[in-house]
């Protein structure tokens, strides 16, 4: 299929393995499928200690579930961005260890108290719902599929954070704060979870322009904010006067004024190249490194035996 | 077989007995789950990761079914959890051991050894006098062989070739720690007499060597004496534990104490 049949035919779910798509498209479409399914691997890194830090037996197994649901989004999209046939699964995780994969700028700041856990667990897991939602009209059909299932689960990640969110904020007058002082540091962070504007995006037309995504950047951006404004002030949140953030009557609206973000430090993160990015895909790769003797040992029992390695349970 | 007991019914010895094998169920399950968290993430393939999570939540999940039926002897989860001092915890030594960083070979046969015992214990539960016992036992036993035959299936692989080393290693190591697994309790007598648990704790002793020794035996590994073990001091079931254990407590607690004290929240379900 040449690419101007593929604009054409541009639309959800309109295209699946088994189409001949050219290069352009199996490029981009792994580019962002990788990009999803590490930024899974490395929410769920940023996330795994508090597993052990939660202050209720309900909410550790709660987190528990949420950490391996992560690993299991990761699972479907690395298989969605191989169905593309442009990189394996062990290529892309080779990539991420390297150093190389790309993956969402909330996740590489570090996360160091359980007052910013609602920060990811509520508003950044909101803002990824609020993107899948849209994904779920992709083109590559093995990417809306994973979507379907990626979006129930992290329906309930998000009803937790909400209710962790809900409890801090009802909680001493110091933790109360703690809090705000954990949204304030992170809110620039969230908003530019959906990127720079469209006119300074790199990939977004032509990814539109295939039907890969199916929502600008601006256009989501602005719609969490409609729906997440709210929620944050419901819960007593107060709204840090930078970046200022305009409602728009006429458009029933809100806009973020895009120069006061910090889009050095954004672009910076995007290369891999801030200090948290080193951090962060140093010590998995690390972790990683240090069992590389059993997926050896895995390679030899499956070359001797042909059988499969020991299987995830359900 | 003596009737079936409820809370009600029991007086304040046969409290103290049913209070003791509860503590050492629970404790051991929510231990053993706090340290296998540690590999979520870590674990050496994606499916590996989902399927240790898996067992790590079930851990937890059997957890709470105990320390629930602590809360219907009128504890709280506050007290059971949160608040109790680290010298009241009477799980084994076992499970409070740290990795070292990549030692999947320890997480494997710590398991197999835990899950073994876990087995035998709870087989030995099923027909206990104890009814709210009883209601729970089946469900955590179906969870607890697929567990068992996890932990088997890659301790079969990882006894051949070369990461058989690590796999003594790791046996040398915990053996000591699994035998605490069978101190006996000091309720042992009532705890027996009236049926909580339908075997003794000796007995038990001896169906796990039974168990674990020829099979580990079968995979080449040089099992220790059970016998000339040089027994670690803290034996975990006596409150007596390693210096691991203070600061694993202090870790998980460490929210809680920052959030001074909040009522441990409830996901979908009511306290009892």
């Amino acid at each position: 299929m040449d690419l101007e049949t593929v604009k054409e035919r541009a639309g959800p779910r309109q295209f699946a393995p088994k189409d001949d798509m050219p290069e352009e498209y199996r490029k981009a479409a792994t580019r962002m499928i990788q990009f999803h399914a590490n930024s899974e691997v490395m929410g769920g890194y940023l996330e795994k200690p508090f597993i052990r830090q939660a202050p209720s037996i309900d909410r550790k197994l709660a987190f528990s579930a949420k950490v391996q649901d992560e690993i299991g989004h990761a699972q479907l999209l690395y298989r969605a961005a191989e169905s593309l046939g442009v990189k394996t699964r062990d290529e892309m995780l080779d990539e991420l260890a390297r150093g190389d994969g790309k993956f969402l700028n909330c996740f590489h700041y570090p996360m160091e108290s359980w007052h910013e856990v609602p920060m990811i667990a509520f508003f950044v897991d909101g803002a990824a719902m609020h993107r899948q939602a849209t994904l779920k009209n992709t083109s590559w059909t093995p990417y809306a599929h994973a979507m379907d299932k990626v979006c129930f689960e992290e329906g309930f990640h998000v009803k937790h954070g909400e209710s962790i969110l809900s409890e801090l904020m009802n909680g001493s007058k110091a933790t109360q704060e703690k809090t705000q002082a954990a949204f304030e540091t992170w809110w620039p962070r969230i908003i530019q979870f959906f990127g720079p504007t469209n006119d300074k995006s790199v990939h977004n037309d032509f990814a539109q322009e295939v039907g890969l995504k199916t929502k600008s950047n601006d256009e989501l951006r602005d719609t969490f904010l409609d729906t997440y404004v709210p929620k944050a002030e419901k819960y007593g949140l107060v709204v840090p006067e930078y970046p200022r953030i305009e409602y728009d009557g006429e458009l029933d609206t809100y806009h973020v004024n895009e120069d006061d973000l910090n889009w050095d430090e954004f672009w910076t993160i995007a290369k891999n190249a801030s200090e948290g990015s080193h951090e962060q895909i140093n010590s998995r790769a690390q972790a990683q490194e240090a069992v590389e003797w059993v997926r050896e040992s895995m390679h030899d029992w499956e070359g001797a035996s042909g059988a499969g390695t020991p299987q995830a349970a359900d | 077989m003596t009737d079936a007991l409820n809370p009600e019914d029991l007086d304040a010895e046969q409290r103290a007995a049913l209070e003791e094998l509860l503590f050492r169920l629970a404790d051991d399950e929510y231990v053993h789950g706090e340290r296998l968290i540690e590999w979520q993430i870590y674990a050496p393939t994606l499916e590996s990761d989902l399927a240790l999570a898996n067992v790590a939540q079930d851990e937890f999940g059997h957890a709470r079914l105990w320390y629930d039926l602590l809360e219907e002897l009128g504890h709280t989860e506050a007290e059971l959890i949160w608040e109790r001092p680290a010298g009241e915890f009477r799980h084994a030594t076992l499970v409070e051991l740290p990795f070292a960083e990549g030692d999947w070979a320890d997480v494997v046969l710590r398991s197999y050894l835990y899950d073994a015992a876990e087995r035998l214990r709870l087989d030995a539960l099923v027909d206990t006098s104890y009814a709210p016992l009883a209601d729970r036992v089946g469900k955590v036993l179906s969870e607890e062989r697929y567990h068992l035959e996890n932990a088997q299936s890659w301790l079969d692989r990882l006894a051949e070739g070369d990461s058989r080393d690590r796999v003594q290693d790791a046996l040398d190591r915990l053996f000591p720690h699994a035998l605490s697994l069978f101190a006996e309790p000091e309720h042992e007598e009532a705890i027996v007499d009236n049926g909580f648990r339908t075997m003794s704790t000796a007995d038990l002793r001896i169906e796990w060597l039974e168990t674990v020794i020829p099979y580990l035996d079968s995979l080449g590994l040089d099992v220790p004496e059970p016998d000339e073990v040089e027994r670690p001091s803290a034996r975990g079931r006596d409150g007596t534990h390693t210096d691991h254990w203070d600061e694993l407590a202090a870790e998980f607690r460490r929210t809680y104490e920052e959030l001074e004290a909040p009522e441990p929240a409830r996901i979908g379900r009511e306290r009892v």
